[in-house]
């Protein structure tokens, strides 16, 4: 019974795994497509006010109307396309900021890496909502490009010290030595060796990047820092249905549904990639 | 009393009249109860002249602070601590009798000398009053005897006694009113808990008539739906103004609850400023405002509530006239007049944004409008905070939203230096000449004149006067309904047993 139990718990997990892959892929694949029919058609035109005010869903507008009698439905698929806007630009800008730093860190003398290590610790001990808040707030004006700079500038000190961790980690393995000794330079040990070892954990954590980018812009639009009208971010769809949250519900459930799946299959996206990638969870 | 429609203004003033009346319900209410009063204006601070914000008049005028006059909830300018005056032939020299027999909260008998000490404070130098400039005219205050005060003006005022019901009387003696507070009112200040509540308590020593309860508590919330469900959890008695049509759903048809509404004089406005192109254009500006539907968006914000205005002058301020004929909805003849400005594809402009509601969404609304005559409009969401800076100080925009919630304040588009930079010379001259007229009938013919003038010009986009919502429980009654100035006066609320 023991024997059977543990050679069959490995596979269990291991179609788990893949199951939340699935699932992931599944959810955010609609937020994608659903952000890419966007571009080219949407039921009605955004800033269009063909309905009365606050109508219920009906055929003709399906998830009913806002306070100007604008389709709803079509702003919340609107929504997905920023979400997903601001999610991947802020998870690049994380990306390429954390990434160059943490590398600049691993292979710096100690006493710079100690700085630096301290450094990121104080930076990562701010939320990252009110780091992205000072950003936009020493911008000019909120906008789009503001929001989306701003999360990624928080995002990067994350990054950052898991790219020197990860760095580090593999700086200390022999074949490294072996390529320095063989005069391979910083650049090359870098691109051939280091990059493609780290990448996997790099890329699970790029997509949790992705989900907290999505939330915070929720919240930026939230509080009015976001991306001005008329786009329309989920946050602001979430802000401008608190006042009618009584008598029209789903101008306050959509926007929530629609940022709470993103999120969830960004998760189940990236836990699935972890199990893939993770080699003490793959299945032997 | 349900819900009333503004049709019946008049009715709902003569209902509200009769409720307050003791003979009618003598004995009915608690002589001590405790009023709880949930607002969303919570004061800086506790000084009318430091920038406290709309929420002090609310907690403070006509209950711990009274005036020389006293602007009736109805609209009318009454004597109060001025039992009686003369104006010399010129109009230049006004002499006061005070009310005698009046003491202040700290025990002190009134006498002129508090007078005087309060109406220089609001126009020293470091006052921060709104009304400053229109007590400018004021050259000396004289105090021949306890009881009299000669006020001289440089140039005629018809307004001084409606300016002055704008005056708090406070006690010489009294050092800093920023936190605490020395006034003749019929409440005294208990306790103001920062961040949330203040507390009155009847003043027995009051002059005049006692309230009809026993303490006063206003509530501060910072969000419409949590004093919304205050109100429904009983945690408040009355709300004293409701900022959304969506919420009332709750309380209209319930007869568990009385909803009123009032006059305001609170007036969206989109502002432009007339110093710079293309809104120094005068057929531009009529251009946006024939390109405005105007029902449609008060009907998207307000719903059923609210009434359209065509110029900045609400109808319960004398000069009143219907103007929303002038440069009514035409998208056709806006193209035509845009075309005729030099601008037949349109153009652009930033419009500046409160980040509070209903500003963003009004803003929406434009955006989609003026789209439609080819004119592109940047929405830039700021802080309450930046509009006073960057406009108000700075005058540094194209064009914003505001609303303005002053009575009589018709007068700001006779002021060149103002923040939205309009200059009619003509126009200037009226206020000027209707604040030295004879009478008030002149006064009144020359600013009604001058409201027909800013109407013709376009000089803003008054897009719609907000409705005045006060919603309690039904046991509770006696309440202003018109809250003129944010006033809401809390003396004759009564609770019943």
């Amino acid at each position: 019974m023991t024997t059977l139990d543990q050679i069959a718990a490995p596979n269990r997990r291991r179609r788990f795994g893949s199951l939340t892959l699935w699932a992931g892929i599944a959810l955010v694949g609609i937020h994608i497509a659903v952000g890419l029919l966007t571009v080219v058609w949407s039921p009605y035109d955004p800033s269009g006010m063909t309905g009365g005010r606050l109508e219920a869903p009906s055929w003709l507008h399906w998830a009913g109307t806002d306070r100007l009698g604008r389709d709803f439905l079509t702003q919340i698929m609107i929504g997905s396309r920023i979400a997903l806007i601001v999610g991947t630009g802020a998870a690049a800008i994380g990306a390429i900021i954390g990434v160059t730093l943490g590398l600049l860190a691993a292979f710096a003398t100690k006493l710079l890496d100690d700085a630096f290590a301290a450094t990121l610790d104080i930076l990562i001990a701010f939320p990252t909502l009110l780091i992205a808040m000072l950003v936009v707030a020493a911008a000019d004006t909120a906008n789009l490009g503001s929001a989306i700079f701003a999360l990624g500038i928080a995002l990067s000190a994350i990054v950052a010290r898991l790219t020197r961790i990860l760095t580090k980690r593999v700086l200390l393995l022999d074949y490294i030595t072996a390529a320095r000794t063989s005069g391979t330079s910083w650049l090359g040990i870098v691109f051939r060796h280091i990059l493609p070892n780290i990448w996997p954990t790099l890329s699970v954590s790029f997509a949790l990047q992705f989900g907290l980018a999505a939330i915070a812009e929720a919240s930026l639009s939230y509080l009015g820092l976001g991306a001005p009208p008329p786009n329309a971010s989920w946050g602001r769809l979430l802000q401008e249905a608190q006042g009618t949250v009584y008598t029209a519900p789903i101008g306050a459930i959509a926007p929530g549904i629609a940022l709470v799946s993103l999120v969830i299959g960004i998760n189940l996206l990236a836990d699935g990639l972890r199990d893939s990638v993770d080699p003490t969870r793959r299945a032997r | 009393m349900s819900h009333i429609s503004r049709r019946n203004l008049l009715v709902a003033a003569l209902l509200a009249s009769v409720a307050v009346s003791p003979a009618v319900f003598a004995q009915d209410f608690d002589a001590d109860a405790t009023i709880r009063i949930g607002s969303l204006y919570e004061p800086q601070n506790l000084d009318n002249t430091a920038g406290a914000g709309q929420g002090i008049n609310e907690a403070f005028n006509g209950n711990v602070y009274e005036a020389l006059f006293q602007l009736t909830d109805a609209g009318a300018v009454e004597p109060k601590l001025s039992a009686d005056y003369t104006v010399s032939d010129d109009g230049l020299v006004y002499t006061f009798t005070l009310k005698q027999g009046v003491t202040f909260h700290s025990g002190e008998p009134l006498t002129a000398a508090d007078v005087k000490y309060s109406i220089e404070r609001v126009t020293a130098e470091t006052s921060k009053s709104s009304r400053k400039k229109s007590l400018s005219t004021i050259t000396s205050i004289e105090t021949p005897d306890d009881a009299t005060v000669v006020i001289t003006l440089s140039t005629r005022s018809i307004s001084l006694p409606y300016n002055l019901s704008y005056v708090w009387i406070v006690n010489d003696a009294a050092t800093d009113i920023t936190a605490t507070e020395d006034g003749t009112g019929p409440y005294s200040l208990e306790e103001w808990r920062r961040g949330s509540a203040l507390a009155l308590s009847r003043f027995d020593g009051y002059w005049g008539d006692a309230p009809t309860n026993g303490e006063v508590i206003y509530t501060y919330f910072t969000d419409a739906t949590a004093l919304n469900n205050a109100l429904l959890t009983n945690a408040v008695d009355v709300v004293t103004s409701v900022q959304s049509p969506d919420s009332l759903a709750q309380f209209t048809g319930n007869p568990a609850y009385t909803v009123t509404e009032g006059a305001s004089t609170t007036k969206e406005l989109l502002a432009y400023n007339d110093r710079v192109a293309p809104f120094d254009n005068v057929k531009v500006r009529k251009a946006l405002a024939r390109a405005t539907d105007k029902a449609k968006l008060l009907n998207f914000i307000w719903g059923e509530y609210g009434t359209l205005i065509g110029s900045f002058v609400p109808p319960t301020d004398p000069w009143y006239v219907d103007l929303t004929a002038v440069d009514a909805y035409d998208v056709e003849s806006a193209k035509a007049l845009l075309a005729e400005a030099g601008f037949p594809d349109g153009f652009e402009f930033t419009l500046d944004t409160p980040d509070y509601d209903p500003h963003p969404i009004v803003a929406q609304f434009l955006q989609a409008e003026y789209a439609k005559i080819g004119v592109k409009v940047n929405i830039n969401i700021i802080t309450a905070n930046e509009w006073y800076t960057k406009i108000y100080q700075e005058k540094n925009f194209q064009a914003t939203l505001q609303e303005h919630v002053n009575h009589r304040d018709i007068v700001f588009y006779g002021n060149p230096d103002f923040y939205w930079g309009y200059n009619n010379p003509e126009v200037v001259k009226l206020v000027a000449d209707a604040e030295a007229a004879g009478s008030v009938d002149e006064q009144t013919a020359k600013l009604t004149e001058a409201n027909k003038l800013i109407a013709e010009d376009a000089a803003g986009n008054w897009l719609y006067l907000y409705p005045q919502i006060v919603v309690s429980a039904a046991t509770v009654t006696g309440y202003p309904v018109n809250g003129l100035n944010s006033q809401f006066f809390a003396y004759d609320i009564e609770k019943a047993k």
